[in-house]
């Protein structure tokens, strides 16, 4: 029984305390000039064009249906409601902050973290991984490193294009119905006049957690799958990871902030 | 070769070793496993002291018919298992002694033959065989890329193979897996028979070939066979013939 219910807190706990554990270890490897070797510089060029460039398809159109959702909305109900003030309060708290990072964070684990996922899980179990190690080639260094940081990166850039997309997309939308009748500049300029001085720490902020946890979420569950797992055993476990480390990490930095 | 800063093991080991290793005689050893006991629990390998010592210029076949076990012992030769009692060195250095950042930088002096996993699918033939010296090393990527095509040559493939390793035939793999442990002229050659089937027997006397070479510039190597006629064939100057039993490593002449 006391063996049953140790295994059990073991299991579930044993994840979020690697994570950390080696979030700190990329920091740590990340600030050493030689743990930059052409190999990681490589592989981080590599996941950065696959990221970004993979995820630009995804995050523009995401953003498109979202702003026009959103901004649309916002525009048209505040408007009828004679509150048309402060819908670039409304569009900064709802969208920028509290959607933007979800959204992105879902296609960067759909469209990136999954992909590396299977491919890590693949070098594991088939002894890859050791191969590489005989080499004197450490995978943490060489995939689980730059994939981190690129991930980080690639999330912050996602946003900026999502946050674009979106706010643009949703005033032409909204200018074509005739519920906006001012320039694009000044709805624009009403939005940053919105943005408050914590929202500039925050969004970026959110959007480097999420990125950073759901590279190294998604590279730690395919390096730590054991030579019995199958990829279907390992993508839904990779799944619920980076769908928890998203949410969490939205929740906690809201509150904290 | 110009070696990276934290890569070089002369640079990153503990004076205290460099002494060791520099004050040893000119012919010491390039592999020593001195009553070594392996964690049982962390390998295959029999519950027994094993004592081996390679010197430049040596090659010793090892018998096994047990690919995990011979997996295992290069494991071990490597320094990737952990020891209860007894030492295993390279080129002079404990492994044991070692941190990790260390270890990985000697490992890069290696050359191996892999029986299992021996390519990451994830990236095209060709980088896999350059990566240790990508990684290892400064030496401009031409330059790497001349020498593995050189060696790629001389085992009979027309060029690197730019393709995935699984869009390979077993042979042409074998072929690249001898470039892969070959480039960079490594101190040690780990060559695990496992992987050079009887399918693979025209490579033999190119494997000589490239052994011969690599022995004759100092480095030492350690056969695991398991078709041992195959090695036998094709006269491979072995210094040792040992076979690896439960009762550890005995020589050929002693059973």
């Amino acid at each position: 029984m006391l063996a049953a219910i140790g295994r059990f807190t073991r299991e579930r706990v044993s994840f979020p305390l690697m994570l950390a554990a080696a979030g700190w270890g990329v920091i740590r490897e990340a600030i050493r000039p030689v743990s930059w070797r052409r190999t990681v510089r490589h592989e981080f060029n590599l996941t950065m064009r696959q990221t970004i460039l993979g995820g630009f398809g995804s995050t523009a159109v995401t953003a498109c249906l979202a702003g026009v959702g959103m901004v649309y909305e916002s525009l048209y109900w505040l408007g009828m409601a004679g509150e048309a003030q402060l819908t670039s309060t409304v569009l900064v708290t709802v969208l920028l902050r509290e959607l933007m990072p979800l959204l992105v964070g879902l296609i960067l684990l759909g469209r990136s973290g999954m992909l590396t996922l299977t491919e890590l899980t693949v070098l594991q179990t088939s002894g890859q991984a050791r191969t590489m190690l005989a080499q004197g080639i450490d995978p943490f260094l060489v995939f689980v490193l730059p994939r981190t940081l690129a991930f980080a990166i690639a999330s912050f850039t996602l946003g900026m294009i999502f946050a674009a997309f979106a706010l643009v997309f949703g005033y032409v939308v909204s200018n074509l119905l005739g519920s906006v009748h001012d320039s694009l500049g000044r709805f624009l300029s009403h939005l940053v006049g919105a943005l408050a001085v914590r929202d500039y720490l925050i969004i970026p902020a959110k959007l480097l957690a999420i990125g950073y946890l759901v590279g190294l979420g998604s590279c730690l569950t395919g390096l730590t799958a054991s030579p019995d797992d199958e990829l279907a055993s390992v993508m839904p476990r990779g799944f619920v990871h980076g769908i928890l480390s998203i949410m969490i990490t939205d929740i906690l930095l809201t509150v904290a902030s | 070769m110009v070696a990276e800063a934290a890569a070089q093991p002369d640079e990153a080991a503990h004076p205290a070793e460099r002494d060791r290793a520099t004050a040893a005689s000119p012919v010491a050893p390039v592999l020593e496993l001195e009553d070594a006991f392996p964690d049982f629990e962390a390998s295959s390998l029999p519950n027994a002291l094993l004592r081996l010592r390679l010197c430049p210029g040596e090659c010793v076949l090892i018998e096994t018919h047990d690919t995990e076990r011979a997996t295992a012992l290069a494991d071990l030769c490597s320094g990737m298992i952990p020891l209860i009692r007894g030492t295993v060195r390279f080129m002079g250095y404990d492994w044991s002694e070692l941190d990790q950042e260390r270890s990985l930088a000697l490992r890069g002096r290696i050359g191996r033959i892999h029986a299992r996993g021996a390519w990451a699918s994830l990236l095209r033939t060709h980088v896999n065989v350059m990566l240790p010296m990508l990684h290892h090393t400064r030496e401009p990527v031409a330059s790497i890329a001349q020498s593995a095509l050189e060696l790629a040559q001389q085992v009979g493939l027309p060029g690197l193979p730019l393709v995935r390793p699984d869009r390979l035939g077993e042979s042409d793999l074998v072929r690249a897996a001898c470039v892969r442990a070959f480039l960079g002229e490594p101190q040690l050659l780990l060559i695990e028979g496992a992987a050079i089937g009887a399918e693979s027997a025209e490579l033999m006397p190119v494997l000589l070939d490239l052994l011969l070479r690599a022995l004759d510039r100092g480095a030492a190597a350690v056969c695991f066979a398991r078709d041992l006629p195959l090695w036998r064939r094709q006269h491979f100057p072995m210094s040792q013939r040992l076979i690896l039993l439960e009762d550890g490593l005995k020589s050929m002449r002693d059973l």
